[in-house]
């Protein structure tokens, strides 16, 4: 073995934590190699691409305007994002300025080759699918956009087929429909079951739970990528468990969960019909905090109904 | 499950806390020293409404309105929220019902002859003028904030609705004063909602001020 490769190797067991845990005994071995193990990634079924399950919104967070404090506040946020090989960002014409704030730090970072940009249609910002698109890609700075989603299914009758035509055009590479809140699930379950869609967008965390009947296994059935938005409920889940609760040990003991951005997030996207979770923030410490929960070991079955019975008993 | 009821107020605030105070002091940075114009014709105001003249005093708030309207809403407000444009073109109808109201108004003269401070709706207009003219900034002052991200009259949405809603009170009467009024109150309550959602604490005095400027417009002289 030249040196080189034993170099390699030697990487590659601090990579699984063997040697992070045999220098720190007191650290549980499964942490430590949550700290250093990559972002985890889940393949599109309609494409068997692999995007990686932590991703980031930017409803309410990235709407700062013209402001430039703001604007590098943001990119640095964005940063820390690309940094932990982040690749999934969502925004709507409904977010404000949020699209030109995205558009903004990927003129400063440049555009990594990880970034998977995903926008919607939404109907009041007015004009088609078409027109809606030239001016979010403008706003962006690309040419082309990964997924554009009909947001809250707001005239998906309409929209759909010009983006179908658009996506054949290769100006866009998937396609899909969104909800949120447990809004609509009757009329998104019709549209999962007759169109022909890459991605939904729906909510889906620890205290929601109603997909879980019939979405996500008709989302399985039909090879629909899920996204999860409000993965923190809004931010009110996250911050009231961290102001009042430890996370529990058993959890960093079965599948190294050291935060409650690890637990609730690592709830997310361990179901199986899941590929992402998009959770919205201001600052680069929380970020970090939710990119480090996309790495390590993940919960089962069982430990999944373990934590929704301890979130359920708070 | 009924859709209505998934639905918060905080669902119709599109940005965070920071943005909306960073919004109010890049308006103030941007406009200093205007700030001190916008006082002296604030203060002029109240003092000839109280003085019976006022038609001048209405006059003199109008052209503010289309100020905040533009700068405020249509150049700031409208890229954090779509409903700013919308807003800022009724701050401009406002500034211009005041203008007409001044000039061709058939009464909205006070009733010089009696005391002011006879009347409910009057004494209730003159709290309110005074906070929204000295109060509010005065307050920011004192908590710590920096001049420019002092709300004040003439620049800022909230003074300039309370300003205006306190002179209206002083020197409008009967059904004009529904009219000129009804802006000022909307505005108060769209801006008191958004601060409750924000968490910021100077909601509770806005709230106050809706209801004081209710009963001004409400009671019968
Ligand atoms: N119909 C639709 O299409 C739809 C609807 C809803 C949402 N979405 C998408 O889904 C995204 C996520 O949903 P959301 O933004 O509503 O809610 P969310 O991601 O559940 O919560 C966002 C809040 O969580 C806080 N937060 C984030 N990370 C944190 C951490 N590690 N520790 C403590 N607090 C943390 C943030 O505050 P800080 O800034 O302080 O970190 C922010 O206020 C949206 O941004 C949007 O892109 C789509």
């Amino acid at each position: 073995m030249d040196d080189c490769i034993a170099r390699r190797a030697f990487l590659r067991l601090i990579g699984t934590g063997a040697v992070s845990a045999w220098a720190f005994p007191g650290m549980l071995p499964s942490v430590a190699r949550a700290q250093t193990r990559e972002l985890q990634s889940k393949p599109i079924p309609s494409s068997g691409e692999s995007l990686p399950m932590i991703g980031m919104g930017t409803w309410r967070t990235f709407n700062v305007g013209d402001d430039p404090k703001l604007l590098d506040a943001r990119t640095r946020v964005v940063k820390a994002f690309f940094s932990r090989g982040g690749g999934l960002i969502d925004s709507s014409p409904m977010y404000g300025s949020a699209p030109e704030t995205i558009g903004y730090a990927l003129r400063e970072l440049g555009a990594p080759k990880s970034l998977f940009s995903a926008e919607k249609v939404w109907s009041p910002a007015g004009g088609n699918a078409r027109e809606q698109f030239a001016s979010l890609a403008e706003q962006w700075g690309i040419k082309k956009f990964d997924l554009v989603q009909v947001h809250n299914l707001q005239d998906w009758r309409e929209h759909l087929p010009l983006l179908r035509e658009m996506r054949n055009e290769e100006l866009i590479r998937y396609i899909g429909i969104t909800t949120s809140h447990g809004r609509r699930h009757a009329e998104f379950e019709q549209v999962m079951a007759s169109e022909s869609l890459d991605f939904v967008q729906l909510t889906y965390n620890i205290t929601h739970r109603d997909v879980e009947s019939r979405l996500l296994p008709l989302a399985r059935e039909r090879g629909i990528a899920v996204i999860a938005n409000r993965p923190y409920d809004g931010g009110s889940l996250i911050k009231g468990l961290k102001r009042r609760e430890v996370v529990p040990e058993w959890a960093a003991q079965e599948f190294a969960c050291r935060t409650w951005a690890d637990f609730l997030l690592k709830f997310i996207v361990s179901h199986p019909a899941l590929n992402c979770a998009i959770p919205a923030t201001t600052q680069v410490a929380h970020m970090n905090e939710n990119m480090q929960a996309g790495s390590g070991p993940m919960p089962d079955g069982r430990a999944r109904q373990r934590m929704v019975g301890f979130v359920e008993s708070l | 499950m009924n859709e209505w009821d998934t639905y918060r107020l905080l669902d119709f605030v599109p940005f965070t806390r920071e943005v909306y105070f960073r919004l109010l002091e890049r308006v103030g940075e941007s406009f200093w020293p205007l700030q001190f114009v916008g006082l002296i014709f604030a203060g002029a105001s109240i003092w000839l409404a109280l003085r019976g003249r006022a038609r001048i005093a209405l006059l003199l708030l109008a052209p503010w309105w289309v100020v905040v309207g533009v700068i405020f809403f249509l150049q700031r407000y409208a890229t954090l929220n779509w409903a700013g444009e919308y807003i800022g073109w009724v701050f401009i109808a406002e500034g211009v019902a005041l203008s007409v109201l001044a000039l061709f108004g058939a009464a909205p003269a006070v009733n010089s002859t009696s005391p002011i401070w006879h009347k409910a709706s009057n004494l209730s207009g003159i709290v309110i003028a005074v906070f929204g003219f000295i109060g509010l900034p005065a307050t920011a002052l004192l908590q710590g904030y920096s001049r420019f991200q002092a709300e004040v009259f003439g620049l800022h949405a909230d003074p300039t609705a309370m300003v205006t809603l306190g002179v209206v009170l002083i020197a409008v009467r009967r059904a004009y004063r529904w009219i000129a009024a009804a802006i000022p109150l909307i505005w108060l309550l769209l801006s008191a909602l958004t601060q409750s959602v924000l968490g910021i604490g100077s909601s509770l005095a806005i709230y106050s001020v809706i209801a004081a400027g209710l009963l001004g417009v409400a009671w019968r002289d």
